[in-house]
């Protein structure tokens, strides 16, 4: 199967470094997905979820407050501002990133629509976990 | 023996500095490690961002595609007033730094205290913003900032980063890294492109901030751990002359003794 480099980097350190099938960025005109040789191409990311299938199916769910979006054919590389991976061991510990990855959203986005899509797509992606 | 007060006094003083300056050392060691792990996180993100702004200069440059037209990008050959910012430490004790520009006498036209201290991302941006207005209006031809970076536990290296305009040097035209053209998706690129650059001026101006905490930390633990050994030291020849004093006095009330008793017989 083939898949590509992701790269997600806070100022804060690196969320995501490995390989995965695809992934699904919320870019400044709406959500697209990246696939193994996609295009080169350079965008802005607004307020939102970026989804990363990994190569065995699963998965995972990172929120993200503002950053640009480098792809190029082998690798997507992913600089943010503010992210929150949606993962954890127990339902306490996926509650916890639930509630700072909405905090992140409210934090930067003054359209209540665009929390509430973010955050019913978040709910989505912790009840998945749990 | 007034003598022998004297350098007794003289031990202590100098073992109570030692003291002060073993309890500085530790306090710069343990805050070092915090710096250096901070510096060490942001470090990457630094250099990515660097990175990708670096590749659409060198595009913008290669192929004037799609008509952009930023200040940020542009090649000025001869800059004549450029924003030159110093990062140096705010406390002392660890080598010189803002001393040098007021024996100098030279001029500052913006100081900031407290912020190299305690760096904050808002603060910095704040205080950055000024000179990436200057520079977009056109007053300024560029903005340099010089600081000094961690490199390891014992040595400091000096930076001087151009920030503006973009330095594309390192990438050729025609290069293998770049296998396809550049293609901004936005509605309007140079928006994306401007908020982009905001953010790389001010990360650049925040990174050179936590590089440089690290740094001074560094250097002053190094400074502290010198001036704990010449303590050392000093102690070391002070009890040598103690103990001569001590014996001189020793000898000369020996002397003082047996010439009494022998005048005595």
């Amino acid at each position: 199967m083939e898949t590509l480099h992701l790269e997600i980097i806070t100022p804060s350190g690196l969320i995501f470094n490995g390989q995965a099938a695809e992934v699904t960025l919320p870019g400044e005109e709406g959500e697209f997905g990246v696939l193994p040789h996609h295009a080169s191409l350079t965008t802005q990311l607004q307020p939102g979820v970026i989804d990363v299938q990994m190569e065995d199916k699963t998965v995972q769910s990172i929120v993200v407050n503002w950053g640009v979006v480098q792809v190029d054919e082998e690798k997507v590389v992913c600089l943010v501002d503010g992210a929150v991976a949606i993962s954890g061991e127990s339902e306490s510990e996926i509650a916890k990133a639930l509630d700072e990855a909405k905090k992140l959203i409210s934090d930067v986005s003054d359209s209540n629509v665009a929390i509430a899509s973010v955050s019913a797509k978040i709910e989505s992606a912790a009840h998945g976990l749990m | 023996m007034a003598n022998l007060k004297d350098i007794q006094r003289k031990i202590k003083s100098v073992s109570n500095t030692q003291k002060t300056t073993r309890a500085m050392k530790l306090v710069s060691t343990a805050k070092l490690r915090r710096a250096e792990e901070l510096a060490k996180r942001s470090r990457l993100f630094a250099e990515k961002t660097n990175q990708v702004i670096q590749q659409i200069a060198s595009q913008i440059e290669c192929y004037k595609s799609g008509g952009i037209e930023n200040r940020c990008f542009a090649q000025i050959d001869e800059p004549k007033m450029v924003d030159i910012i110093f990062v140096t430490a705010d406390k002392g004790l660890c080598g010189g730094g803002i001393e040098f520009f007021n024996y100098n006498e030279i001029e500052m036209l913006d100081t900031v205290i407290g912020l190299s201290s305690a760096p904050d991302m808002e603060r910095s941006s704040e205080f950055i913003e000024k000179s990436i207005n200057d520079y977009k209006d056109g007053k300024i031809d560029g903005v340099y900032i010089v600081y000094n970076g961690y490199k390891n536990m014992i040595t400091q290296e000096l930076h001087v980063n151009r920030i503006l305009p973009v330095d594309t040097t390192d990438y050729e035209c025609g290069d293998n890294n770049q296998k396809s053209m550049l293609e901004v998706e936005a509605e309007d690129q140079e928006k994306m492109l401007d908020s982009l650059m905001n953010k790389y001026v001010e990360y650049n101006m925040y990174y050179a901030l936590i590089d440089s905490v690290a740094a001074e930390h560094s250097a002053r633990m190094q400074a502290m751990d010198s001036a704990t050994n010449n303590a050392k030291e000093m102690v070391k020849s002070l009890n040598v002359q103690y103990n001569k004093a001590r014996q001189e006095a020793i000898t000369t009330e020996l002397i003082e003794i047996i010439s009494g008793v022998e005048s005595m017989k």
